[in-house]
């Protein structure tokens, strides 16, 4: 059975597992289940001393607990990662046999919280690098150990370059003629009314 | 028709003069002493071994710590070594017959070693010299639409992140493919894949065990 929320795959045997665990809980601690892990995706941490109480009544174990937040994460990141709409969610998650008061209410925390979760993974997403700063320093030539009177002026730049995978900032030094300099700044130029067309 | 050979293999463990005095130790101590011994022994197996611990054992049985110390690492080599060489039953019997433990002692080692032999190997298996190897893969979809050379162009990119493991470190290779050769790489790891249900690695499986 294909199913949107895992991208028009086959849905992984081991949630169709967790489906009958997340079934135990009443509609109302399943979404405050849902609402806890919606805060874990979105950077906030989770609180498991709150979701063991939250669950306690359907008679969780440890592994249970774990299991359930596991669950959950990958189906809420999974559906918001395909732009899968509240009601489609509902209807699948439905036919995995989860009850459909369960269903309703995840699908009502899930529908809250899209665009947030949406932004969250846009920005995990893979970058190469990103600039962190630009610093720069005009500076004059008057005369260097080859020609007595030079008469030219330079610019400096530094450019701070964030790596993703360490999170270092690693500077990069260079110095650019005048002439040059106008180039660089026309070229840029140029990429920013091109980015800003599509935008 | 192919035949299978099966080869088995009788392994006397030969321990050396200063490991028997080691664990000559163990027979001036009581049943209880050693069985806490040897889960000691288990424990830094698993862990690594803590020094601290001897100090306290040899306070409580007044000895030295240096004995203690020797006691414990000869149970944890003997037990990896017979771990490591698969030795069954009736030889590890015989490896610590002379020893000159009591029967009881001897059960309890033998007991001890049973239980514990799978997960040692575990331990053990993951020790062994490693190529470095997948951990993770990140990827992006990207449009090429024009660049300083050439503008209004639509080129498909993909760029992938792999993460390495090596030992303790781990390094990242970003790599850069179009969607051409995208299929084509994952068309021949399916084949890859797919090389493993074939017959000939089959009969090799069906032989190895």
């Amino acid at each position: 059975m294909k199913f949107r929320f895992c991208g028009e795959l086959d849905c992984p045997d081991w949630i169709l597992a967790e489906i009958s665990i997340l079934a135990r809980l009443t509609s109302v601690k399943m979404k405050l289940l849902c609402s806890s892990v919606v805060k874990d995706i979105l950077g906030t941490g989770i609180d498991y001393a709150k979701v063991t109480k939250l669950t306690s009544d359907a008679k969780y174990e440890e592994l249970d607990v774990k299991a359930a937040v596991a669950a959950l994460s990958f189906i809420l990141s999974s559906a918001a990662k395909y732009s899968v709409d509240g009601t489609s969610l509902d209807n699948e998650l439905q036919q995995l046999g989860l009850p459909k008061e369960n269903a309703n209410s995840l699908c009502k925390v899930y529908s809250d919280n899209l665009e947030k979760l949406q932004q969250v993974l846009s920005e995990k997403s893979m970058r190469v690098s990103t600039l962190d700063s630009v610093e720069w320093r005009v500076d004059y030539i008057m005369s260097s150990s080859a020609l007595k009177q030079v008469g030219e002026p330079s610019v400096q730049l530094k450019l701070g370059r964030k790596d993703p995978t360490n999170a270092s900032v690693t500077p990069l030094v260079f110095s650019v003629s005048g002439e040059k300099f106008r180039l660089l700044l026309r070229d840029m130029k140029q990429a920013l009314s091109m980015m800003e067309n599509l935008g | 028709p192919t035949v299978g050979v099966v080869i088995c293999f009788t392994m006397l463990l030969v321990l050396s003069e200063e490991h028997k005095e080691h664990l000559r130790f163990l027979t001036s101590v009581e049943l209880d002493v050693v069985k806490e011994f040897c889960r000691i022994s288990l424990e830094f197996i698993r862990k690594g071994s803590n020094p601290r611990v001897y100090q306290t054992a040899a306070q409580k049985l007044g000895v030295d710590a240096g004995t203690v110390c020797h006691g414990v690492e000869g149970l944890m080599y003997l037990l990896t070594e017979c771990s490591k060489l698969m030795v069954n039953e009736l030889d590890f019997q015989d490896s610590i017959m002379v020893l000159g433990f009591s029967e009881d002692l001897k059960k309890e080692l033998l007991a001890i070693y049973l239980e514990n032999c799978n997960e040692i190997r575990t331990i053990l298996s993951h020790m062994s010299m490693d190529l470095p190897h997948y951990q993770d893969l990140e990827w992006r979809l990207d449009v090429e639409l024009a660049s300083r050379a050439l503008q209004r162009q639509v080129n498909p990119l993909v760029l992938l992140r792999f993460q390495i493991k090596d030992g303790e470190s781990t390094s990242s290779e970003l790599l850069q493919t179009d969607p051409v050769n995208l299929r084509h790489l994952t068309s021949t790891l399916e084949d890859a894949l797919a090389e493993i249900k074939s017959q000939h690695c089959r009969r090799i499986m069906r032989n190895i065990k």
